[in-house]
């Protein structure tokens, strides 16, 4: 469960956040939408506590990440905008650093990422050094590192992009058995479809601010548009002549 | 479990291993040093001792008109090598050869213009590129002796006192020795010694900061739940350890060939023994503690493994500066010294090579004022990346 209420956060003269609220329950997946530079990354960023805010709150699993970051990261699976491999390092020497930095040790480790492993099907992959690797593999075993320490919260940053059809079905499994688990999963995309398919809750943010939140159905409901995709343009744009 | 900074150090040494660059050039500056400082007193010492075994060695053309001269060579342990007449360039290629230090050639008017008591002319060819200044020297003085001699005989049989030619009578004495040579050259290859801690983890510590950052994955890191000073201090382990293995060695290497090489020769010692070497080596750490850290606050802050490895190439002359001031302004050994990193570490060898027994608090003062700043360091390292501003350029 992921609770913001009201977040700012200026650097200098440029707003980044100027006012997100909304709440992600447990056990869905909620799509974070938003045109580039709305300030998706400074947001996950801010939920992990690598930045400040400057005013609101925000609540994972009731804690604050600015009071105890630690335990609201060992709770986190964040998945950046870029992978961070290490090129000298088999896939699962790779797993085993972050498993550890976890808090994860010895066989429980070692079964851990042989079930991650299943799960996305990347066994053919575990045991290379992950130089070379495709964007496809690339992703898959940042996800892998994302999911190994069976966080309760997701925040995934366009997990999809570069995958190919097989490895965008395996994605897609995995975050609804991970819902089925129970897990609060936010995930940033620009990919409609997806949200459509996959998505039980929408977040629309543009220019630091929260437009809207509802499902699918509410936000074409909300818009009177049937599309989601049209309906999006609508409400960002909406807010573009508001502000 | 281990703690995070193990896993993160851990992690990093094995990363570091599987590069082959950083590998070669720990084990190249591991052995570079002993080797090259081996090589050089060795030849020190060939030439120290060279002129002592052998005697000099004179090519003489025409010996015979001035036999007189021929015996006081001879009696100055220069040895007369009767040669036959050569042109010029016979001449040059015997002394390229290096076995003559010069060659006299009398004229054939010698006898003729001696007799007459007209200038006789005796040519010295030498080659003054040839390191063999020294000996000519002395054969130049025969010459002048025996000059002097002939000029004196000529003066009595006139009735004019000898001493009429010698208003200043010049006396020299050298007070130079081999050892008092060779010091100032061994004292800066001591100095040298010490600076494989700060090669040896350089590139490491490049890599697992600037280069990780550089890779787009220092993000990540940074969102793991592990504490700034967790990963601060295992990438500053990690690099200090390679400093640490890579000076420890090289020390232990240096001591063997040091001991190995007839330093007597040179009037000098190296009277470490294994428990003093051990003691260097153990007071050395906290220099590569301190290089180490160095390097990590200074990489992490740069964006590129580029623009850290040009940064730190200008910190690496920072090491040198103590000991070029203090060789420069020709300070003689206090105690302040031990209070100033590397050159604490330089002065301890310099003085332990020579046998003083310098006490403890020496040892004492270089650990800490190694120790010290390297820890603040960290410190401020591990704040640095807390701060938004670095996660901002992540």
């Amino acid at each position: 469960m992921i609770e913001v209420h009201d977040v700012r956060k200026q650097f200098g003269d440029v707003k980044a956040l100027g006012g997100v609220s909304f709440s992600a329950r447990d056990g869905q997946i909620t799509a974070l939408l938003g045109p580039n530079g709305a300030g998706k990354t400074t947001l996950l960023r801010t939920l992990v506590g690598l930045l400040k805010r400057d005013h609101g709150s925000i609540a994972i699993d009731g804690v604050d990440p600015e009071r105890d970051p630690m335990a609201v990261r060992r709770n986190i699976g964040f998945l950046t905008d870029q992978f961070g491999l290490y090129e000298r390092l088999s896939t699962r020497e790779y797993l085993a650093y972050f498993g550890e930095l976890n808090g994860m040790v010895g066989a429980a480790l070692d079964a851990r990422i042989d079930e991650v492993s299943e799960l996305l099907s990347m066994d053919d992959i575990l045991e290379r050094r992950t130089k070379g690797f495709s964007q496809g593999q690339r992703i898959k075993v940042a996800l892998a590192r994302t999911l190994l320490h069976r966080p309760r919260n997701l925040l995934l940053d366009e997990p999809s992009r570069g995958l190919d059809v097989m490895s965008t079905r395996a994605l897609r499994r995995a975050l609804m058995a991970l819902r089925a688990d129970g897990c609060c999963v936010i995930m940033a995309t620009h990919v409609m479809q997806e949200v459509t398919h996959l998505c039980d809750d929408v977040i629309v943010i543009a220019k630091g601010h929260t437009v809207a939140q509802g499902s699918p159905g509410d936000l074409c409901r909300r818009t009177g548009i049937d599309s989601l995709e049209d309906a999006f343009v609508s409400l960002v744009g909406e807010e573009g002549i508001a502000a | 479990m281990k703690p995070r900074f193990v896993t993160v150090m851990l992690k990093e040494l094995r990363e570091t291993l599987r590069e082959k660059r950083t590998v070669g050039l720990l084990v190249l500056f591991t052995l570079m040093y002993p080797v090259m400082f081996g090589v050089l007193m060795q030849q020190l010492i060939d030439r120290a001792t060279r002129s002592e075994r052998e005697g000099i060695e004179l090519a003489v053309i025409g010996s015979a008109r001035a036999p007189t001269l021929m015996a006081q060579l001879k009696q100055k342990n220069i040895n007369v090598v009767d040669t036959a007449p050569l042109d010029e360039a016979a001449i040059q290629s015997l002394l390229q050869k290096g076995k003559v230090a010069g060659v006299l050639r009398l004229s054939d008017k010698f006898v003729a213009n001696y007799t007459a008591m007209r200038p006789a002319r005796i040519e010295l060819w030498y080659d003054s590129a040839a390191e063999k200044n020294s000996q000519r020297r002395e054969v130049e003085d025969v010459l002048n002796a025996y000059s002097t001699n002939v000029a004196s005989a000529r003066l009595l049989a006139h009735g004019v006192s000898p001493a009429t030619l010698r208003p200043v009578d010049v006396q020299r004495y050298d007070t130079g020795t081999n050892a008092s040579r060779s010091a100032g050259l061994i004292g800066g290859m001591l100095s040298m010694l010490f600076f494989p801690a700060f090669f040896c983890g350089m590139s490491a510590a490049v890599d697992s900061t600037a280069g990780e950052r550089e890779r787009r994955s220092m993000e990540v890191l940074m969102a793991q739940p592990a504490r700034a000073w967790e990963i601060v201090t295992g990438k500053w382990l990690m690099a200090a350890t390679l400093a640490v293995v890579g000076l420890t060695l090289e020390l232990l290497f240096a001591h063997g060939v040091l001991s190995w090489l007839p330093l007597e020769e040179l009037g000098m010692s190296w009277s470490l023994s294994a428990v003093d070497i051990a003691l260097v080596c153990l007071v050395a750490v906290p220099l590569a503690l301190l290089a180490a850290a160095l390097q990590i606050a200074l990489a992490m802050n740069a964006k590129s493994f580029k623009e850290a490895q040009s940064t730190l190439s200008l910190v690496l002359l920072l090491p040198m500066v103590p000991g070029v001031v203090v060789s420069m302004m020709d300070l003689k050994t206090s105690l302040w010294m031990y209070a100033v990193p590397m050159l604490s570490n330089q002065t301890l060898l310099r003085e332990m090579s020579k046998g003083v027994e310098v006490g403890a608090l020496p040892f004492l003062l270089t650990f800490i004022s190694a120790a010290v700043p390297a820890l603040a360091i960290v410190a401020f390292a591990s704040w640095r990346m807390k701060s938004e501003r670095y996660v901002l350029a992540v």
